[in-house]
């Protein structure tokens, strides 16, 4: 479904990451590993097409995305959560999951796909009018999952979605996640959480300073001692 | 007592007036972060192509917002995506020194083009007199605050409840998630920016009855307007419209009850002790 | 003395360029003449605007006060209160220092970002114009004239054209090497570092208030003189002209469109575009009023999309390729370059 093809891209003409192939099957779920600074948000934000590619290509669906704009990536069904949810804070909880499906591909089918989002969430319809900023972190972070949802994801990106989470809710999202991948979504999950992305994905990349160094089935990418070099940066 | 219902009922219709112009000025501010330094020059310009029209065809200013409302929009348009938005992420003093050159083209092209005699566009409700108690109102300053009010309300409404509405907030409250949401961030400020150089056409049409007017006034109404927004709170909606009346009113006070030299600063006083004042995030 | 300041003044380009302008009112007709004091005019503010605005990245809309107290209020203690004019001249300058560090103090006080401030200067001469038009004092919405210049330099009198364009030229040189100095001195340097990053310089201990407020005051004593020599230049003193927020455009777009924060920047901008607009409303100002400005206009906003630093980086570049093509032993000092 999604191919990456040596991407190397970065900030003001520096590389944040470099050479990075990745591929995702339709239906997987796949943890994208790594510590802080490690490029992870580079490389979905390049993907999403909010920082360009140097160079590399990503191809989604065999249709090469490198260079289409973000608003032409999420109508294909390319979307991020990002890290920190960023909710629209002033916005009520309905109306950041209608905005969300506000792309031509997913207007038509708006409602149907809110009713699914409610039912999926059921926190979220006693919320709805709400304003987003002031809601729980949790309660955000239902609502950034909503957001991609009624956005028509097909490909969901998850940006750390464990962040500064209490642990009961850390366990609800997951479940969620667990739910969509059974659905049939595929799902990057990018997490920093070693031990909670191994136990909720079949295969993992391990970033390392902008670059691959691990990549394989959950439990060799747990057994390889280059994946915990990658996180306590020796 | 009647003098002062008098000043007041002045401010408000004045005031409202310049909630209007400061609407256009606070969105975009919200939206791309800039300060448009020739944005009264754009009230010139929407002011002069009511004179044209007047000259041409005895329109009437009212009339004429018909042409040029959709005008000013695709100029606003045109302006904020050749000029502004290829700059809009450097440094503001690129910013504010673009739109002062802009304020030059403008003004001095309505002069070249117009001459630097103050013209008048007359309309037919120009003389009209309401008269309620012992307060005197012009007609065409009643309908410039019923106008401005109603357009307020339309545009709140659009904000609220469309998707475009939705959009331009979402960028406002975070350009990063809207753009993760499949929203056009660079046309969200283009249209933003255009319906707040739009707004500045129904601005002139309802100034224009009675007022004289010449090239060089663009940078009173920038000022003026500067000073709406920023006593308004830079991109509160409400707030923007309730400092304009205070705008209007200070301005009507200034110059029944205070000398001559000090009611036309009073306005600028508020503004600068606001500006000092008001508490600062940095 | 420091070292870029003792470079210019050892070099043969800056007092090339020095004579060759002296020597003018010998070949010039009187039209010409005029048009160069007015370019000399405006280097002079440009320059000394470029101490705030360019070099220390202040956007201060507020120097039309400065020209206004030169002209107007020095003009109206000569008139009124009977004060010799360079005493009036200096008065104004104290005055106009006094305004200027106010306004720095009111920034530093307040903490106003650079919007802010750009927005209280720009109120701060909105209020000054109002102040002189409804003041007659100061000469009120009609102005005031001084008496015919005859060359009494003791009473400020430069005996018109040839003699103010002397006056003006070691004024606009003073402004462009209080630049060279403050650039090459630990002052430019802090400046420099607050134009960069306010909150970063204070963190390396620069003193902003100190800085800020040394900077609008070297500033604000320029241009208030450089106010005094216009008005008795002109005569008449114009509040229209002198006290309005347009001559700080005007500076402005001149600084920007020669590049900023560089000492020669401002008074390239100047002296191209001073004699170009000096030369259309000549020639066209009857039939198209105003058609100057609408070509500053242009220019500024080409300049900006094309080359934001402005031109005195390309002519610089032009001159090295010149200097490449024909390799000269001897290298022609560059009053303008930078360590």
């Amino acid at each position: 479904m999604l191919e990456v093809r040596n991407l190397t891209a970065g900030y003001g003409g520096v590389p944040a990451i470099e050479g990075v192939s990745l591929r995702l099957d339709k239906g997987e779920i796949v943890g994208l590993l790594g510590a802080n600074n490690a490029g992870k948000t580079t490389l979905i934000n390049c993907l999403s097409g909010i920082v360009p590619a140097m160079s590399g290509a990503i191809l989604f669906e065999g249709e090469d995305v490198t260079k289409l704009a973000p608003k032409h990536r999420v109508e294909r069904g390319i979307i991020q959560v990002p890290e920190g949810r960023l909710v629209f804070p002033e916005m009520s909880v309905r109306e950041n999951l209608l905005l969300a499906g506000f792309n031509r591909r997913a207007r038509p089918h708006r409602k149907a796909e809110l009713e699914r989002v409610l039912a999926l969430l059921p926190r979220l319809a006693e919320r709805m009018g709400q304003m987003a900023g002031t809601l729980s972190g949790g309660e955000q972070q239902m609502l950034a999952i909503g957001r991609g949802l009624m956005a028509g994801a097909r490909l969901l990106m998850l940006d750390e979605p464990s962040l500064g989470l209490a642990p009961r809710f850390v366990q609800y999202i997951f479940e969620i996640v667990d739910k969509l991948n059974a659905e049939g979504l595929t799902i990057l999950l990018v997490e920093q959480n070693l031990a909670l992305t191994l136990r909720h994905t079949r295969r993992c990349y391990v970033l390392e300073r902008g670059k691959l160094v691990v990549e394989g089935p959950a439990d060799v990418v747990k057994a390889d001692p280059r994946t915990r070099s990658a996180y306590l940066g020796l | 007592m009647e003098e002062l219902l008098q000043a007041l009922t002045q401010g408000v219709l004045i005031g409202s007036t310049y909630g209007l112009l400061a609407l256009g000025m606070g969105l975009t501010y919200g939206v791309s972060g800039i300060v448009n330094f020739s944005h009264g020059d754009f009230v010139s310009l929407g002011m002069f192509m009511c004179l044209a029209l007047y000259s041409a065809f005895a329109l009437d200013p009212y009339l004429s917002i018909l042409i040029t409302l959709p005008a000013l929009t695709l100029i606003g348009a045109i302006t904020y995506k050749l000029l502004i938005q290829p700059i809009a992420n450097s440094h503001l003093l690129m910013i504010i020194q673009l739109t002062l050159g802009l304020t030059l083209v403008l003004q001095n092209g309505l002069l070249m083009i117009f001459g630097g005699q103050p013209a008048r566009t007359p309309s037919v409700v120009e003389s009209k007199l309401i008269i309620v108690g012992d307060v005197v109102m012009r007609l065409p300053h009643l309908i410039a605050c019923v106008v401005s009010f109603v357009l307020a309300g339309l545009l709140f409404v659009m904000l609220r409840s469309t998707d475009t509405g939705r959009s331009i907030r979402a960028v406002h409250q975070n350009a990063r998630a809207a753009a993760l949401m499949g929203i056009d961030v660079a046309r969200v400020q283009i249209l933003t920016f255009a319906i707040g150089i739009g707004l500045l056409a129904v601005a002139a049409a309802l100034l224009i009855p009675g007022t004289p007017i010449h090239p060089s006034q663009g940078l009173r109404y920038t000022v003026i307007t500067l000073l709406v927004v920023v006593l308004g709170g830079m991109t509160n909606f409400a707030g923007i419209m309730a400092s304009g009346l205070v705008i209007g009113i200070a301005e009507a006070m200034g110059t029944i009850y205070l000398p001559n030299v000090l009611g036309l600063l009073l306005p600028y006083l508020i503004f600068v002790a606001i500006m000092l004042l008001r508490p600062q995030r940095r | 003395m420091n070292d870029s300041l003792r470079r210019t003044l050892l070099s043969p380009f800056f007092w090339l360029a020095f004579l060759a302008i002296a020597a003018l009112p010998f070949v010039l007709q009187s039209y010409y003449l005029h048009i160069v004091i007015l370019a000399l005019i405006y280097v002079a503010l440009a320059s000394a605007w470029n101490i705030v605005g360019g070099i220390a990245g202040q956007i201060s809309l507020a120097h039309s006060l400065f020209v206004g107290m030169g002209a107007m209020v020095a003009s109206a203690l000569f008139l009124k209160l009977g004060i010799n004019l360079w005493l009036a001249a200096l008065i104004a300058a104290a005055l106009s220092a006094l305004m200027g560090a106010i306004i720095a103090f009111l920034d530093w006080r307040f903490r106003l970002g650079h919007l802010s401030f750009a927005l209280v200067t720009l109120a701060f001469a909105e209020m000054g114009e109002i102040v002189v038009v409804g003041w007659d004092f100061l000469g009120g919405a009609s102005g005031l004239f001084l008496p015919r210049d005859t060359g009494q330099f003791l009473q400020f009198q430069f005996g018109g054209g040839e003699g103010v364009l002397w006056a003006m030229l070691v004024l606009a040189a003073a402004c462009i090497l209080v630049n060279v100095a403050i650039l090459g001195s630990p002052l430019g340097y802090y400046l420099r570092s607050i134009r960069d990053n306010e909150q970063a310089a204070q963190a390396i201990g620069v003193r902003l208030l100190r800085n800020k407020m040394l900077a609008m005051m070297i500033s604000a004593v320029l241009t208030s003189l450089v106010g005094t020599v216009y008005v008795r230049y002109l005569t008449f003193a114009d509040p229209y002209l002198l006290v309005s927020p347009v001559i700080t455009i005007e500076i402005v777009l001149f600084a920007t469109v020669g590049g900023l924060g560089r000492a020669g920047g401002p008074a390239l901008g100047a002296l191209l575009l001073v004699p170009l607009g000096e030369v259309l409303r000549g020639k066209l100002g009857g039939v198209l009023p105003g058609l100057h400005y609408f070509i500053y206009g242009l220019i500024v906003i080409l300049v900006i999309r094309l080359s934001p630093a402005g031109l005195l980086p390309l002519l610089e570049r032009a001159i090295a390729r010149l200097r490449r093509k024909q390799p000269s032993p001897q290298i022609i000092a560059n009053p303008t370059a930078r360590p």
